[in-house]
Parts: C-alpha cells; structure tokens; sequence
C-alpha cells in the first residue's frame, strides 16, 4: 500500500488534474490508457516472466465486448465496461491452455490468438453482429469526460492491485514461481494455478482498458482494435522503464510515450528513425530497464 | 463643484481604462495575421497512396493564394495569408485521433481538414463533433459520418459511397445485359468505402425485374495482394462479368493476377484504373487495362470549371512543383484541390469565422459551384452527390473513353474485350 501511496496515487491525481491546463484530452487519454496497459503486462510479464506479444488481444476484446454491449443490449457504459472486462477473461480462460508453452513459443502462440481473434470479429460473415470490417460507432454513449474519469478509476485499481502484488503474499509467490518454478512447487506454491490467476487479472486489465477506450473514441475499425503497435507500446513501455516495480512502468509510459509524440507531431519525418534507434539502444544497453540503473546501487525501487 | 474636483482624477483614470478595453476588443476584431487551416496526412502506411496526393494537391493551393496575398476573407474585407498546419498521422487512426485533437485544441486552427480514407476520416468525426467544429472531409465516403444529426461535416471532393456507384449498377442493369453480360461476379475488399459500394450495387441488382444475376460474391480483407485463387474460383462460377472493387494495391494485384492466370471473362470492371490512371498503367500496363470498364472521373472527362483550374492546368501545376518521381498526379490530386477550392469559397462567404457561419456558407455553395470534377452539390447530412462518377472502358492504348450513361458517351461499350 505503501507503493500506492506514494507512486501511484499522486499519478492519479496528476492526470486527474492536467485536463485543467492541458485541453488535448485525448492525449491525456492515451497515456492513462497506455499506463493501465503497461501495468497489465506488468502483472503477467513482471511477475510470472510470460511475455505476451498477443496482448492487444484481450484489448481488443474489451473494446468489442464493450461496442456489442451497447449495441445489441442496450447497456450503459458503465455495465458495458464490465461486460467488456468479462469478454477479456473469457477469452483468456479459452486461451489458457498456451501457459504450457514458455518463452519465444509462448509470445508467437499469443500473437496468433490474437490475430485469430481479430480475424473473427473482422469478417463479414459477421456483419449483423461485429458490424465485421465496416467499425462500429457508438455515438450514443459518447462522453468523452466520463470516459476520461472511468480510465482514471480503473488506473488507480490497477496500481492499487500492482503494488499489492509487489509486496502481498501473492505477488511474492508469483515471483518465487517466476525465478525458479520447480523450488518453488517443492516449498508448496501452486505454480500453475497462481500464474493462471495472474494470466486473467493481466486479461481482464486490458479488457478493461479496450472497453473504455471504445467508449471514448466511440468510432473505430477492427484494425484500430486489435492495432498490433498497442502490444509494441505496452510491452517497450514496460521494459523500459523496468518490469516488476510499480514506477518502471509509468516511467515507462511518461518517458517514451511523451517522446512518441514529441516526435510524432514535431518532427514526423524522423519519426521512426529516432524511436526506433532510441529503442534498439535501450535494449542494447540498458535491457533491464531505467529501475534496473537504481537497483544496481542499492535502491529499492517501489 | 468641490466634489466633481475631488473625484475627476478617478475618472479620468476610468474612462482610460474603459477606453483601453474598448480598443482591446476592438483590436480584437481585427484581422488576424493568417487564416489557420489544420489538416492531417498520412506520410507511410496503407493510405499514404491516397492521401499523400490530396495533402501535395492541397499544399499547392495554399502556396498559390498566398503568392497572390492570400485568400479573400468576406469576414474582414480583405485577403489574409493562409497558414497549412499538416501533421502525419502515418495511417494509424490512434495518431489521427490524438492529432485532430491537437490541431483544434493546442494550434486552435479555423478549418479543420481530415485525412483522406474512411478509416481515417472516422476518428476525426467525433472529436470534430464533440467540439463543435466543422469538419471539412476531402474523400472520407463512408456512409456511416452523415447523419442529420451531426450538423458538422461536409464531403467535399468524392461521392459518399451509397451514391457513386448509380451509374455502375445502372449500365450493369440495361447496356451490358443487353450485351450479354447478364451474370456477374462481385468480388470486393471489405472496407468502408468499397464495401459500402458493393452493398448498394448488390441491392439494385437483386431489385425485382433485374436482368442481370449474381454469381460470385465475396468479401476479402483490404490487406489482399494475391488474386489467383479467387480469380479461379470466380472462373469456376462462370460470369459474364467481373466487379473488383478494391483500393489501388488490390487493384493493381487483381489486374496482374488475371493477366498471369490466362482466364477470360467477357467484361472486367475495376475500381481504380479511371481514378489514379498513372499509377494503374505503370504497374499493370495499357495491355493489362485493355477492355477493362472503370469508373470515368474529372481526368477523363472535359469538364468546364467555372472556378479553378483545369485538370490539365492542375496537372501541369502540381508536375511542376513535385516533378518526376514524386506522388503521381491523379483523381486524389484533383481531390485536394477541389478540397482548396471549397475552403477558398467558404472563406469569401462566411460572415464570421465562427463554426456555424462556416457551415452555413459551405451549405450555401451547394448546387452553384463548379469545379473541374462538376456541380459540388451536399445533401442535408453533409454527403456530396453532385460530382459525376460515368462509366469508362480502356483502348489498347491505356486511354479511356465514357460509355455510359448515353448523354456522356463518347464510345460504345464492347463485351467481350481483350
């Protein structure tokens, strides 16, 4: 709680109160979307060591659990954004099974779910339901404040639950199972089950965040959705800034991303030339993360 | 008396500060500096092809009013400098989304311009909206962004999908079924602007009383760059004709694959050949396009402008000030101008520019201006339906002539054209 209160809690309230001197919301948005989403990634790739380059996936079911909810039931955004978290967490139960993979297997069996998953929801044959290739738009329930203010409370859970499983019984269980998975069944931890919990809670995050980035910009394609670059971001956002800590990855997010559009709106045409060495660089040579700078001296990086 | 001296001093100061507020809103008033238009691009990515000539097109215009002082603004009397703020939204609608923002919010532009595209385009409606800012939409045809309730947006430059293709399933229905072309096969990529295109053609030729048949029907992911098994399996089917509605890659890739895979078909119809000519001939060549039916657009016809340049002035403009090698001249090209044209006209109309009198002077141009792709003409919800889409067919020579609807024809359709 600690970690929460003194990291996470102050981001909350910056980011509630920047739309008072900054008007680009959707700017706001996107780096309180993309700070959920790196905390997602965090909670299955920090602590259990499973990378999954497919995450966008569970994102996208979100954003089209969300869409189907208000379109074919009726729902108020605030239902639909559970039954968006809900679609998320069935998908992961359904995928499951790819936990028995590990490592490079188990990213690229990922990454194929989720194309899989996006080629469902794209195809025509679905039209009546998915509205397939054609995107939704959910101009009814278009609220761009309440949506902001909704990505702000599932923000706050998010750190809340990240920084409990830095120090909380569960989270340590996680890591011991991460570290060295067969001492770590013999000292009596539930290795499988543990990281099958820490697979849905990561699920559920993105679903989370795909519903309510679907409420926000309330028009999108399947492409928008399942944008393969949501994945990128998340999982480079998260490495940079150092996984299994709670400040690593919103270092991440307010570093890079804040460089993404820097870049991106000053000088486009160098656009991918910088990001892209910056990003080689840091791997190169600085593969555990910022966090990993401070830890080397003795820090302990909440 | 004694009082008046005691309190004048405080007056005094009062009328100045009265005064110095008068002159602070009058100043107010005054013209400002330059008229801010934002606008978005796509730089890479899948729609740079169609929107790179829009953004070069458009840049042009900017760059000629300027050289003449700038562009005639009724709501100061005066011709005021235009200011291009364009940003490249590398074809991801994320980006696009968080630019239009930006341009309305941080860069506080009077004209909004969205990118070129439908999937573009569909992220800029809503923001435009929510900020009750009209949003100019050069090629953006999807159906689904004119509503009557959405008083803030206007397609400029190309017809909204459920309409452009009237004259296709018109000449499909009397002049090629009459030629025997009586089954056809429908084959489209599943995107907002072709697919919404190949619904309305499904429906008119299921109409009751329809001569013609359809025999082949599917939709294929935009992403599509190999044809050859479907052009297979559309032969197994066999048509008399073949729609391939696509963008200009698929195009292209279905042009080539049936020229590798040796099929014939009686009739070939295509999206793009008529739109970016150029483009279609160096990749697939005039034998390729030979016999091929395409929509016919300000390129292939003569269209008299009463404002503007002529295609062939466009065209000699833009080669210049891009030169060979740059973003090929074609229908996007003439998009963007067209895009100039109406923001040029708005601005010499437009009492204020505030939203509502920009709307109210974009509206008012409805059925009286003609530009070089026709009659700019806008439906209540902001849909354009003037601009003439005829039907064409291509010589050996890589050159089209219009062959439909009669009262613009220069030529005779031939089914069964190599």
């Amino acid at each position: 709680m600690r970690d929460f209160l003194s990291v996470g809690l102050p981001v909350v309230a910056i980011f509630a109160l920047l739309p008072l001197v900054y008007a680009n919301q959707l700017l706001l948005f996107n780096f309180v979307l993309f700070l959920i989403l790196a905390q997602g990634l965090n909670a299955i790739y920090g602590f259990t060591g499973y990378l999954p380059f497919g995450y966008v996936g569970f994102f996208g079911a979100g954003a089209y659990g969300f869409a189907l909810a208000v379109m074919h039931l009726a729902a108020p955004p605030a239902l639909a954004l559970l039954l968006a978290g809900l679609a998320a967490l069935v998908l992961a139960m359904i995928l499951t099974p790819l936990l028995r993979l590990s490592g490079a297997y188990f990213a690229i069996a990922n990454l194929a779910a989720a194309q899989a998953v996006y080629q469902v929801i794209a195809n025509p044959a679905l039209q009546d339901i998915t509205k397939g290739p054609y995107g939704v738009s959910l101009a009814s329930v278009f609220a761009p404040r309440a949506s902001y203010g909704a990505a702000l409370l599932i923000l706050a859970g998010v750190l809340a639950l990240v920084a409990w499983l830095r120090h909380g019984r569960f989270g340590l269980a996680l890591q011991a199972g991460r570290d060295d998975p067969v001492s770590a069944a013999m000292a009596g931890i539930p290795v499988v089950s543990s990281r099958i919990i820490a697979w849905l809670i990561s699920a559920l995050i993105a679903g989370l965040a795909g519903g309510v980035f679907a409420w926000h910009i309330s028009v999108f394609y399947p492409e928008t959705a399942f944008d393969l670059s949501t994945s990128i971001f998340a999982i480079v956002f998260t490495l940079f800034g150092g996984a299994a800590t709670l400040s690593g990855p919103i270092a991440g997010v307010i570093l890079l991303y804040g460089l993404y559009n820097l870049i991106g709106i000053s000088v486009p045409q160098y656009f991918q030339l910088i990001y892209g060495a910056l990003i080689v660089g840091l791997v190169l040579f600085l593969p555990r993360g910022l966090a990993s700078l401070l830890q080397r001296r003795g820090v302990d990086v909440p | 008396m004694a009082a008046w001296q005691k309190w004048w001093p405080g007056l005094a100061v009062f009328t100045v500060v009265v005064a110095g507020v008068l002159a602070g809103g009058a100043r107010a008033d005054e013209a400002p500096a330059d008229i801010k238009i934002g606008h978005l691009h796509a730089g890479s990515g899948p729609y740079a092809s169609i929107s790179m000539p829009v953004y070069d097109s458009l840049k042009l215009w900017v760059e000629q009013q300027n050289a003449n002082g700038g562009a005639f603004v009724k709501a100061y009397g005066k011709k005021i400098p235009l200011k291009l703020i364009s940003y490249d939204d590398q074809s991801n609608p994320g980006t696009a989304a968080t630019l239009t923002n930006q341009l309305i919010t941080q860069d506080k532009v009077d004209l909004l311009v969205c990118d070129s595209g439908s999937v573009l385009t569909a992220v800029s409606v809503p923001i435009a909206r929510e900020h009750k800012m009209f949003l100019f939409d050069p090629t953006g045809t999807g159906a689904a962004f004119f509503s009557k309730d959405n008083p803030y947006i206007a397609l400029l430059a190309d017809p909204v999908s459920t309409v452009w293709p009237r004259y296709l399933w018109e000449f499909l229905k009397s002049d090629a079924a009459r030629l025997g072309a009586k089954r056809v096969a429908l084959l489209y990529s599943t995107n907002d602007f072709t697919g919404t295109q190949a619904n309305s053609i499904r429906a008119a030729l299921k109409e009751p009383g329809s001569p013609v048949e359809i025999v082949f029907d599917q939709g294929v992911p935009t992403s599509t760059s190999n044809y050859s098994v479907l052009i297979d399996n559309i032969a197994a089917t066999n048509p008399d004709m073949v729609l391939e509605l696509g963008y200009v890659g698929n195009d292209i890739a279905f042009l080539r694959n049936l020229q590798e895979s040796g099929q014939k078909f009686k009739g070939v119809f295509t999206l793009y050949p008529g739109i970016e000519t150029n483009v279609l001939l160096k990749n697939v060549g005039a034998s390729g396009l030979a016999g091929v039916f395409s929509y016919v657009t300000a390129l292939g016809l003569t269209l008299k402008p009463e404002i503007g340049m002529t295609v062939e002035e466009l065209r000699a403009a833009f080669e210049k000030a891009y030169g060979e090698g740059g973003v090929e001249f074609g229908w996007n090209a003439i998009a963007g101008h067209v895009t100039g044209l109406v923001i040029g006209e708005t601005l010499a109309h437009a009492d204020s520019l505030s939203q509502p009198d920009l709307r109210r002077a974009v509206f008012g141009l409805s059925g009286k201006l003609k530009t070089l792709v026709g009659t700019f003409e806008l439906r209540d919800d902001g849909a354009q339906i003037g601009e003439l889409t005829p039907i064409g067919q291509f010589d050996a020579a890589g050159k089209i002539a219009v062959v439909y609807p009669p009262e613009f024809a220069t030529a005779k359709p031939v089914i069964g054209a190599p």
